[in-house]
């Protein structure tokens, strides 16, 4: 059932090759979906595709072992082949590097790159070509597997390079050398820079920046949902105008992790409301049990119906390469959500049906109760001898709400009044001849002040 | 053409004065034409002038042959006056040549005036030797010679003397007037200077045939009898065919060209007979044998054909546009037979226009002719006729099915511009077709389709929801931005039409043509309003009430659907209107099949409009704040007239019925709203109208109970919900559901108690005191705020400085106020133009509140 639910087969498209090895790994070490065998294959065809001349060798031995026979490969000739493309490239790059990491020059670059790339020029001989060799061997590095090496390189190249398309694809393979070598601080900063660059840049077709921002969206998943920052990260960047548009015009399943940064992030409540909008705008193009979960729960305040989304929400979490670390916090979370709903909205609960709603028994349920009280501050208590909860609904007495609209007036007019009092002393300076008026606004705010 | 029959009718001696007549009257129809016209004539200007004149030419030499016979004696007794008269204008000339040399323009002048004098004495003389081929010449020349002098004299320092000035800008004008009656011989010469005036003879070209006036007298008696004639003429050559002026004409493969020419002469001059025209079109086509003279024969009967259609308000009538439809349809089997002839527009000219062509060595001949300016004119005369004929006869039915052979020909003839890759003509005809397409539900498209693939004998396409989204996509890949627009409009309607919602507002907001459609043109506005129509009735039969109503209301609100949708004109109150306004609005009107249905329309907006205000109404109760938030303002006037009547009969019509089950609505009575919106009758014109109805049932039940919450809060501090599920009929659950919504949007002060299964309000009556101490309150903060902004008016200049620190905040607010409104957008937020002066203010408020906040930072 929860099949339906795996986007692993929605998202590969938008990922860089080497991302996809993660997913399908997950996948195969937990027996999800498909039979390991066509994820082996799958595998294996994917780093026929790269240099990873090592991996293709275990997978080849691996897909013998699983009874299936692979067609037979030139492994030896083309190991040498890579070898020795990589041994060139490194030649290369070794000449720049040597010229760069002489300290002489580290202090002599600064931060503009046109002068930097003069000065190399003129005491150093270095080309652009040159500089280009960095790229070419960060990226060979990075088909080769070797990911640390590729992000140095690609590091230097973003460095030195002034060519904006080039640098842009660096700071993608960057991102993925980074995040492919668990770099989770560093990747997070790429992202940030790549997306102000994707951002900032003006391309030449909108299309070209929509696809830009749903790669984008798909490779960030990997950062934000291991790095400690990346869930506030996520709610930030998913939810600014541009990038929802782009969810919903392109790639509408975001809207799960969007969902989930959402309910587990305490501290951005408010931002609930407009997800419960794109997501009732999106259920036509996508739905699963996370985001129906929302809609139950925020659109038709069905709690039966959200307990039980929120049973299939942990089946689909748990089976999400993306999400599994967060399954235990989401439902927390997720209780959380409708218990405080449920108390929004109902005057006296039953505390058994409440426990039932979030899935525990009463012993749980109650616990979970004042745990509730004490944290969220809702004023309830509970009563032992009928076994319910008693809400306390605290509506705005009159005085306060004369109180609330009263309270910046004399600041306000405080403001205004010192704001004129400037206004005044400007005029005299400027002109030094007759004050013409002490106007009409003076005398007006004076009364109301 | 009828004086002329008279002329060569009545004796030849009158024939002279007549013809004289016709010469002034040509003249100056041809000054006013010119007149007009810019003075500068541009290349083709003069190219149409000169192929006028050429005829008008020719015109003169059949005459002078005809007046030979009768005159013959006169010009042997003038002989010597002629060169005396001759001899005179060779003077004139000389002197003229002279004057230029020295640049003498008032004696250029006093002898160009000369010499045409000599011209006007020699009049009868030049009848019939025609005009002196030195004359000619030195006409030509001094043309030439006043436009170089003219181009000095603008760039010139030194300015010629002032009488010598207005010589030259006479003689300017004159000449040109005083060229343009020669303007065949003077092409000639300029064809070739040198040898002009050295052929000593005359040119005869004996182009018609010698008229045989006996025969003549004979024949003409009679259209009929014309008629008749030209019938068996096809058939038998017994008889002589009769053309003209009474002079029969014997067509034949080898004058084929020069009739042609004759006919496509004097095409939209005065006098011309068109009928007479196409009748010799005719002939000729059944004459011409080779591909092509086929090909242009065609391209000019067709061309004849629509010259028929007369005036703005008329239209094309039917035999005549179904020939046109033959000959097209003819024309393009013959194109599609033989590849190697193209027809095109902008085809480099060529001379030998007199003889057949045939493709050389695999090159194709290009013909000048524009086959897709045919099709758009076939579709429009379509179009004009059913906007005239009365929808209600069955004359409409019979002209609509001609629409198939229309589409044929318009799906044909995409296919042709598709083997030539006529990129522009492709997105037309694909433009056309679309649009005979995007109104009509499935079944009418594969019908269509069907038959269309019946006659072309071609596949026909079976899911028309592909063919449209096919047609589209090629639209949006290459077509110009209007029929992009279009495309994109026609496409949108297409998916409301079919209840895909969701589809056709998406393309709606992606498009963001809501910014942009009070800049096009009203006919795409009109489409718009039209995808907009279709889009608001499709939410309806989802049963998105409030979607469909803001998709309706600024059409359905504004109360001139009529105008907006281009269905009918709507019956103008002060008269305002010009004729001439009128008459293009009857133009833009749209042919009855395509309409909307007005009265569904309507009832739909107010259904929907109903379900909203009504709930909406009751919350306001007796808050007088709220009572001024109006959903439907249209609604709210009908229904106010409605309960200020004093006896209120049975419902009769739709808008009964829905005021009706309102005020029924509104007092909790929710049977018998559902009884009265179910009597409507007019939603069996929706298709799957029983579901329509049971979904209309079940919102009235929802918002019944919302309507008797809000009415009744009050008097009551409990409810219970079991009850309130009886009372509208509604599950526990679902009143629940309700009831949560309402409590936890703080629309209702209540909450639910679970134990005891009830709703308990908590009412919290105001006493006068305090509800007074709240307007007060209010008040006073609307006077501290009116003073801001008193403030900031009254002092642009120093507050200046203040804004511009606070405008790094305030701008940013401003940016998020402005995604905020195009996330807004897809959410079916305020469009059009007022959604534009909305944000503006917001934008204002923002600035002088973001301003503020700044002045409190630094403050603090």
């Amino acid at each position: 059932m929860a099949a339906q639910y795996d986007l692993t087969s929605k998202m590969i498209p938008f990922l860089d090759l080497h991302l996809v090895f993660p997913l399908l790994e997950f996948l195969e070490i937990n027996e999800l979906f498909y039979t390991p065998t066509t994820l082996l294959e799958a595998r294996y065809e994917l780093s026929l595709k790269t240099s990873m001349i090592d991996l293709i060798d275990k997978l080849h031995g691996e897909l013998k072992d699983a009874g299936v026979t692979p067609a037979p490969i030139e492994l030896v000739e083309r190991r040498k082949e890579v070898l020795e493309k990589l041994m060139n490239s490194q030649t290369e790059a070794q000449k720049v590097m040597d010229v760069i990491e002489n300290p002489e020059v580290i202090s002599a670059l600064r931060q503009d790159k046109l002068q930097n790339l003069q000065f190399l020029k003129d005491n150093y001989g270095m080309t652009t070509e040159m500089i280009q060799t960095l790229y070419k061997f960060g990226q060979f590095q990075y088909s080769c597997g070797n990911y640390g090496g590729a992000a140095d390189m690609l590091y230097h190249y973003r460095v030195l390079s002034t060519d904006d398309t080039l640098g842009l694809s660096a700071l993608w393979g960057k991102l993925a050398s980074e995040i492919l070598s668990g770099n989770w601080d560093v990747a997070f900063e790429a992202i940030q820079e790549l997306k102000e660059i994707i951002d900032k840049t003006h391309f030449a077709s909108p299309l070209h920046q929509l696809e830009q921002r749903t790669w984008f969206l798909h490779w960030s998943l990997f950062v934000f949902f291991n790095h400690s920052k990346g869930r506030d990260a996520v709610v930030d960047f998913f939810l600014q105008p541009a990038y929802i548009n782009t969810i919903q015009t392109s790639c509408p399943w975001i809207l799960r992790y969007l969902t989930a940064a959402v309910v587990t992030n305490k501290r951005r409540k408010n931002l609930l409301k407009e997800l419960v909008k794109v997501i009732e705008h999106e259920t036509y193009q996508y739905r699963d049990p996370i985001t129906e979960f929302v809609e139950a729960l925020y659109v038709n305040f069905d709690f039966d119906l959200a307990k039980q989304k929120l049973a299939e929400c942990e089946e689909v979490l748990e089976n999400d390469f993306f999400l599994v670390s967060m399954q235990e916090e989401f439902i927390q979370n997720a209780r959380c959500f409708i218990s405080e709903t449920y108390c929004r909205i109902h005057q006296k609960i039953d505390v058994a049906e409440l426990s039932q709603t979030l899935n525990m028994t009463k012993e749980e349920g109650e616990k979970w109760i004042v745990n509730l009280i004490r944290d969220t501050k809702v004023d309830a208590k509970i009563d032992y001898k009928e076994n319910t909860v008693l809400m306390n609904n605290n509506t705005q007495s009159v005085y306060q709400q004369i109180i609330e609209r009263t309270k910046g007036l004399s600041f306000r007019s405080q403001v205004l009044a010192t704001s004129i009092e400037k206004r005044e002393a400007a005029q005299l300076k400027a002109a030094q001849h007759e004050k013409n008026h002490p106007s009409t606004v003076v005398s007006e705010t004076a009364t109301k002040a | 053409m009828s004086r002329f029959f008279r002329a060569a009718e009545s004796d030849s001696d009158d024939s002279e004065s007549d013809y004289s007549d016709e010469l002034t009257a040509s003249d100056s129809e041809d000054h006013s034409g010119s007149d007009s016209e810019d003075d500068s004539s541009s290349d083709d200007d003069g190219a149409k002038k000169g192929g006028a004149a050429a005829g008008r030419g020719r015109f003169f030499e059949g005459a002078l042959d005809s007046d030979d016979e009768s005159d013959d004696d006169t010009v042997r007794v003038v002989k010597s006056v002629k060169d005396k008269r001759l001899d005179e204008i060779e003077q004139a000339v000389s002197g003229i040549a002279n004057g230029l040399k020295i640049n003498d323009w008032v004696s250029v002048q006093n002898e160009f005036e000369r010499a045409n004098k000599g011209i006007q004495k020699a009049a009868g003389l030049i009848a019939q030797s025609g005009v002196p081929k030195f004359y000619i010449k030195s006409v030509a020349e001094l043309e030439k010679a006043i436009q170089a002098a003219a181009q000095k004299e603008k760039s010139a320092s030194k300015k010629l003397n002032p009488s010598n000035n207005r010589a030259l800008n006479s003689l300017k004008q004159n000449i040109k007037k005083n060229n343009r009656q020669y303007e065949s011989q003077i092409q000639e010469y300029e064809k070739d200077p040198e040898n002009y005036d050295k052929e000593p003879e005359e040119d005869e070209e004996q182009e018609v045939k010698k008229p045989k006036v006996k025969k003549a007298k004979k024949v003409v008696v009679s259209d009929s009898e014309d008629d008749k004639e030209d019938e068996e003429e096809v058939e038998d050559d017994g008889f002589t065919p009769v053309g003209a002026g009474g002079k029969s004409i014997e067509l034949t493969q080898d004058n084929l060209y020069k009739k042609l020419r004759e006919v496509v002469d004097a095409r939209g001059k005065k006098n011309t007979n068109r009928e007479e025209q196409v009748k010799i079109l005719e002939r000729l086509l059944v004459i011409a044998n080779t591909p092509y003279q086929k090909i242009i024969v065609l391209l000019n009967l067709i061309s004849a054909q629509f010259d028929f259609a007369t005036g703005i308000s008329g239209f094309m009538n039917i035999p005549l546009w179904k020939n046109a439809e033959k000959y097209l349809n003819s024309l393009l089997t013959i194109l599609e037979a033989n590849p190697l002839y193209i027809v095109k527009e902008n085809v480099p000219d060529v001379d030998d226009e007199d003889k057949d062509r045939l493709p050389e060595n695999g090159e194709p001949v290009l013909i000048q002719g524009s086959l897709v300016a045919f099709v758009d004119r076939l579709d429009d005369e379509f179009t004009k006729s059913l906007q005239n004929i009365d929808p209600h006869t069955t004359d409409y039915v019979d002209r609509l099915k001609d629409e198939v052979g229309l589409y044929a020909v318009i799906v044909r003839s995409n296919a042709y511009f598709k083997r030539l890759d006529l990129v522009d003509s492709i997105s037309r005809t694909t433009m056309r077709r679309l649009e005979h397409l995007y109104f009509k539900p499935d079944v009418v498209i594969v019908a269509v389709e069907n038959a269309t693939a019946a006659l072309l004998s071609s596949k026909a396409s079976k899911d028309s929801e592909a063919l449209i989204h096919d047609l589209c996509v090629f639209l949006y890949k290459n077509a110009n931005s209007l029929q992009r627009t279009r495309a994109m409009l026609c496409h949108i309607y297409h998916h409301a039409l079919h209840n895909r919602f969701f589809v056709a507002r998406d393309m709606l907001l992606m498009s963001h043509l809501q910014e942009t459609i009070h800049q096009a043109d009203v006919t795409t506005q009109i489409l718009f309003n039209r995808a907009m129509v279709q889009l608001g009735l499709c939410a309806f039969r989802e049963g998105m009430i409030k979607e469909a109503h803001t998709c309706l209301h600024d059409i359905s609100g504004t109360g001139r659907v009529k105008e907006l949708l281009a269905q009918g004109l709507q019956a103008q109150r002060y008269g305002a209107v010009s004729p001439e306004q009128e008459k293009l609005e009857r133009q833009r009107q749209l042919p009855f099949h395509m309409h909307i249905n007005l009265e569904l329309l309507e009832c739909v907006y107010l259904t929907c409009s109903m379900l909203l205000e009504i709930p909406a109404m009751a919350q306001a109760g007796n808050s007088p704040e709220n009572k001024k938030k109006v959903i439907s303002k249209p609604f709210r006037r009908m229904l106010d007239y409605n309960s200020r009547q004093v006896f209120t009969g049975p419902p009769e019509n739709t808008r009964d019925h829905i005021m009706g089950a309102a005020k029924a609505l509104s007092i909790g009575e929710w049977e018998r709203s559902v009884e009265l919106i179910k009597a409507i009758k007019i939603w069996e014109l929706m298709p799957g109208c029983d579901k329509i109805k049971e979904m209309l049932a079940g919102k009235i039940q929802e918002e019944g109970l919302r309507t008797y919450l809000f009415a009744n809060a009050s008097y009551y501090s409990s409810v219970g919900l079991e009850s309130l599920g009886k009372m509208f009929n509604l599950s526990v659950n679902t009143v629940v559901s309700i009831v949560a919504k309402m409590v936890y949007n703080e629309e209702l002060a209540a909450s639910i108690d679970q134990v005891a299964n009830v709703v308990q309000l908590h009412h919290v009556e105001l006493s006068k005191m305090q509800s007074l101490a709240l307007a007060f309150a209010d008040k006073a903060s609307g006077f501290v705020e009116g003073n801001e902004k008193l403030l900031e008016t009254k002092t642009p200049q120093p507050q200046q400085g203040d804004r511009k620190k606070g405008g790094a905040l305030g701008g940013k607010e401003q940016t998020g106020k402005e995604q905020g409104g195009k996330q807004q957008q897809r959410t079916m937020g305020p469009r059009g133009q007022r959604g534009g002066r909305n944000q503006f203010h917001n934008g204002l408020g923002n600035s002088v509140r973001g301003g503020r906040k700044n002045q409190q930072q630094q403050q603090q």
